[in-house]
């Protein structure tokens, strides 16, 4: 005898769909990261003046500042990110830690690239997703009673993409290793592990229920305020204040790789949110893939390379498409489903949130009667101000003279722009950016 | 009328977070990583 729908029955069954379509959003967060994050590599590749190293990175960070506080601001008003801090103050602390970690971590791939360069350190660094995972198990439940099948899918799946980075790192590589080889190896397996630690701060928040949107705003504070003291404290104030004011015709390329950056990393805490950082991390680690699209395609940068380069470059795509593959298809069911749980348990009863706002937010919901707070008057100004701010560097800026297709750098903006819409409408559907 | 909330006292959170080994593996890291950044300088 076939059973009457009811409202109950139907609400019954979205329940028991929803971890599946969380894991799912999840996944597809995780590409789109690995787009937009590929795609922030494109503006700097406009940069070839002798800019320090450090002054483009804090030049791209104080982009990643206006975006993170502008972007939250005109998706969900200050007024959110205010009521996310008020019942999970410590978090704060957290997401400062791990900008600090963000920031040093980067400054290393700078002295890794200039001492090794790319292809041995991009391999070495891309390691953070096998750390990921390993913070994953040991601090977060993941992967616990996952079966050998899901296991094989994400460790092996990231080892794949381990492998198919060196070859891509091989191909993309104009530099030969330089005399301080040690030295190089060193910062990359530092940036590597920083990197990989950071996500244990990202994922803590998650499991507390906090906003990725609310995250984001106090780790800019992190990543900012230590970009800042280690350019001073690395190049003095007279000489950052000459090196800045000298790179004005750059600066608005810089910090619009630091803004697209920033969507990108909206998209990869999504995805440390909805399907752990040990299936998140490589997931966005296949941004590389498409900074190599925009670098071959778009700057033609293995113009002139012989066939073996074309190979590895095939191989090495191959090879992360096959990895990310394995870990899109080995989400996480229903018993490790429960070890999460179990995880955010621990958070909500150390730090005293409510459960039940917990585990609302873990599901990607409100709480019963919960009222988002509206946009201010502020909301708008911060979100007027930056795109000020953006405007007049831009007014500033030069388009350098160099090599540049526009017809597959319009397809890959395209590509880019559509996994965007279907990745937050899919957000926005299904968990109205909670 | 306002739900009665049976949950325990609200405890001041830094010393939770002073305790907690996850806090401390981020900052050991972080030490690490800027003591390394100083050596190869």
């Amino acid at each position: 005898m076939q059973s009457v729908p009811t409202p109950e029955n139907k609400t019954a069954a979205e329940t028991l769909l929803r971890p599946r379509k969380l894991q799912v959003l999840g996944i597809l967060c995780g590409f789109t990261a690995g787009a937009w994050l590929g795609a922030a590599e494109a503006p700097t590749k406009l940069v070839s003046v002798g800019v320090s190293p450090i002054v483009i990175s804090l030049i791209m960070v104080t982009g990643v500042f206006l975006a993170r506080w502008s972007l939250p601001a005109l998706i969900l008003g200050t007024s959110s990110v205010r009521a996310d801090l008020r019942r999970a103050p410590h978090l704060i602390i957290w997401a400062l830690l791990a900008g600090c970690l963000w920031a040093v971590a980067n400054t290393m791939t700078i002295f890794a690239i200039r001492d090794i360069g790319l292809s041995i350190a991009f391999p070495l660094w891309n390691s953070n997703s096998l750390l990921g995972i390993l913070w994953g198990f040991v601090f977060f439940n993941e992967l616990r009673q996952a079966g050998w099948r899901r296991w094989t899918g994400v460790l092996g799946g990231a080892l794949i993409m381990c492998v198919g980075a060196a070859l891509l790192a091989i191909a993309s590589s104009t530099q030969a290793p330089a005399a301080h080889s040690m030295r190089g190896v060193w910062a990359a397996l530092g940036a590597g592990i920083l990197w990989g630690t950071m996500y244990i701060p990202y994922r803590k928040a998650y499991l507390s229920g906090m906003n990725p949107l609310s995250f984001v705003t106090f780790f800019t504070f992190g990543e900012l305020g230590m970009m800042a003291a280690l350019a001073i404290g690395y190049l003095g104030m007279s000489r950052l204040w000459h090196e800045l004011t000298s790179a004005r015709d750059v600066l608005f390329w810089l910090m619009l790789g630091g803004f697209i950056w920033v969507i990108g990393d909206v998209f990869q805490q999504y995805a440390a949110k909805y399907v752990g950082i040990s299936r998140g991390i490589p997931l966005s680690n296949s941004n590389q893939l498409w900074g190599l699209l925009w670098g071959i395609f778009v700057f033609g940068e293995l113009h002139g390379s012989g066939t073996s380069t074309y190979m590895q470059v095939v191989g090495g795509s191959l090879l992360m498409m096959l990895g990310v593959g394995a870990i899109a298809f080995s989400s996480a069911a229903g018993k490790e489903q429960a070890h999460w749980k179990q995880a955010s348990l621990r958070e909500s009863q150390r730090y005293n949130i409510a459960e039940d706002y917990v585990a609302a937010r873990m599901q990607g919901m409100q709480t019963a009667g919960e009222v988002r707070p509206p946009r201010t008057m502020w909301d708008w100004l911060l979100v007027a101000a930056a795109t000020g701010i953006f405007v007049y560097f831009g007014t500033l800026a030069r388009a350098p003279r160099m090599f540049f297709h526009w017809g597959p750098a319009l397809l890959l903006i395209t590509a880019t722009v559509a996994l965007l819409l279907v990745c937050g409408l899919t957000l926005w559907r299904t968990t109205r950016f909670n | 009328m306002q739900p009665i909330d049976n949950r325990e006292p609200r405890r001041h959170w830094l010393p939770s977070v002073l305790t907690d080994i996850h806090f401390w593996v981020p900052v050991v890291v972080l030490i690490g990583g800027l003591l390394l950044l100083e050596l190869i300088h």
